[in-house]
C-alpha cells in the first residue's frame, strides 16, 4: 500500500473532486489489502446497525465507539444519548461505507487500483480507520497505555499495525492540504 | 498514545465565554455596590474534557484538536501531550449545548470526550 500527496501547488481551488471537497491525494491498494479492509468495514457497518437496532451496548467495543457523554450525571448522559446516539452511530455508518464503496472495485481486480482521495473522502477515510482500530484494539485487550498489542492473534497485529500505518499518513495527507489552505488565505 | 515527554505548562483553551467573563466583571460593579447577577442556565460554565486512550495516534489526536478546535499547532501538540501525560485536558469551555456538539464530534474522531462542569 501506498499513499501518495497532490504536489503542495496542486492544492488549490481549481482541483475539485467529483465526491466533494479538493482533491488532495490517493492511495495505492494491493487487491488482498482492498479485500481485508471491505471486510473489515462491512462487519463495522453490521456492528452499528445491530446497536442501532438494540438501542444499547452490550459490546465493549461499541461501547468505545459511542461512550458516555457524562461521567457524573446518568440523566444527561441519558438525554445526550436520546438526542446524540442515532445521528453518531449513522454517520460512522457511513464512513465504513465510504471505505467499502472505494475499495470494493480493488477488491474485485487482481491488480493494485489506485483511489483518489479528496478531503471530504480523506476525512470519512481517517475516521472509519480510526474506529477500525478502536474494536481490533477491544479484541486484541488494548485498554490503557502500554497494553501490548503483540498479546493478540498475529493476524490481527498486522492490521492494527497497517491501520495505524494508514491513519499516519491520512494524517498528514490533511494537514498539508489544510497548511496549503492557510497559506493561500489573504 | 506512545512516546514520552515532559508535562506541558499552563494549558491555553478555547475560551468562548471570556467576552462574556468580562462582561459579567464589568456589570458586577456599579458605582462601588456589588449587586448580584442573575445567570441564565445558558451562561453555567461547562467544560468538553477529552481522555487518554492506548489507541490513537499523538499525531492523528493533535491533528483532530488543530482542526477541530482551530488551534495553531504547538497548542494543539501541548494539549494532546496534556491528554498523554496528565489522563486528560480540557479543550473548551462555554454553554452546555456548545460543550455536547464539541464532544459529538470528537466522539465521530473516535476521541474518548465528556462534558463536565467547570470547576469553581
Amino acid at each position: 500500500m501506498k499513499i501518495v500527496a497532490v504536489p503542495s501547488h496542486a492544492l488549490g481551488p481549481g482541483n475539485v473532486g467529483s465526491t466533494g471537497g479538493i482533491g488532495i491525494g490517493s492511495i495505492v491498494v494491493e487487491p488482498d489489502e482492498a479485500r481485508v479492509l471491505v471486510s473489515l468495514s462491512q462487519q463495522m457497518q453490521s456492528l452499528l446497525a445491530d446497536a442501532l437496532e438494540i438501542g444499547t451496548e452490550t459490546d465493549t467495543a461499541v461501547q468505545r465507539l459511542l461512550p458516555n457523554a457524562y461521567r457524573d450525571d446518568p440523566e444527561l448522559a441519558d438525554e445526550w444519548r436520546r438526542f446524540s446516539r442515532r445521528g453518531l452511530i449513522e454517520r460512522k455508518i457511513g464512513f465504513a461505507r465510504t471505505l467499502t464503496t472505494a475499495l470494493t472495485p480493488v477488491a474485485a481486480d487482481d491488480a493494485e487500483g489506485t483511489v483518489s482521495l479528496t478531503t471530504d473522502a480523506a476525512l470519512d477515510w481517517v475516521r472509519g480507520i480510526g474506529d477500525l482500530r478502536l474494536v481490533i484494539a477491544d479484541r486484541m485487550g488494548i485498554v490503557v497505555d502500554g497494553d501490548d498489542a503483540r498479546a493478540g492473534e498475529p493476524g490481527l497485529q498486522d492490521l492494527y499495525e497497517l491501520l495505524a500505518w494508514m491513519q499516519d499518513g491520512l494524517v498528514q495527507l490533511l494537514e498539508a492540504a489544510d497548511d496549503a489552505a492557510l497559506e493561500d488565505a489573504p | 498514545m506512545g512516546g514520552v515527554t515532559p508535562p506541558p505548562a499552563a494549558t491555553p483553551m478555547v475560551d468562548e465565554k471570556r467576552d462574556q467573563q468580562v462582561d459579567a466583571q464589568r456589570d458586577g460593579k456599579l458605582g462601588g455596590k456589588l449587586y448580584e447577577r442573575v445567570v441564565h442556565a445558558a451562561e453555567v460554565p461547562w467544560v468538553i474534557v477529552v481522555w487518554n486512550d492506548p489507541v490513537n495516534l499523538q499525531s492523528y489526536v493533535a491533528w483532530v484538536f488543530r482542526r477541530h478546535f482551530a488551534l495553531d499547532q504547538p497548542t494543539a501538540h501541548q494539549l494532546m501531550m496534556q491528554v498523554h501525560t496528565a489522563g486528560r485536558a480540557t479543550l473548551a469551555h462555554g454553554n452546555r449545548e456548545h460543550m455536547e456538539r464539541h464532544t459529538e464530534a470528537m466522539h465521530e474522531y473516535g476521541l474518548w470526550a465528556t462534558v463536565e462542569k467547570a470547576p469553581r
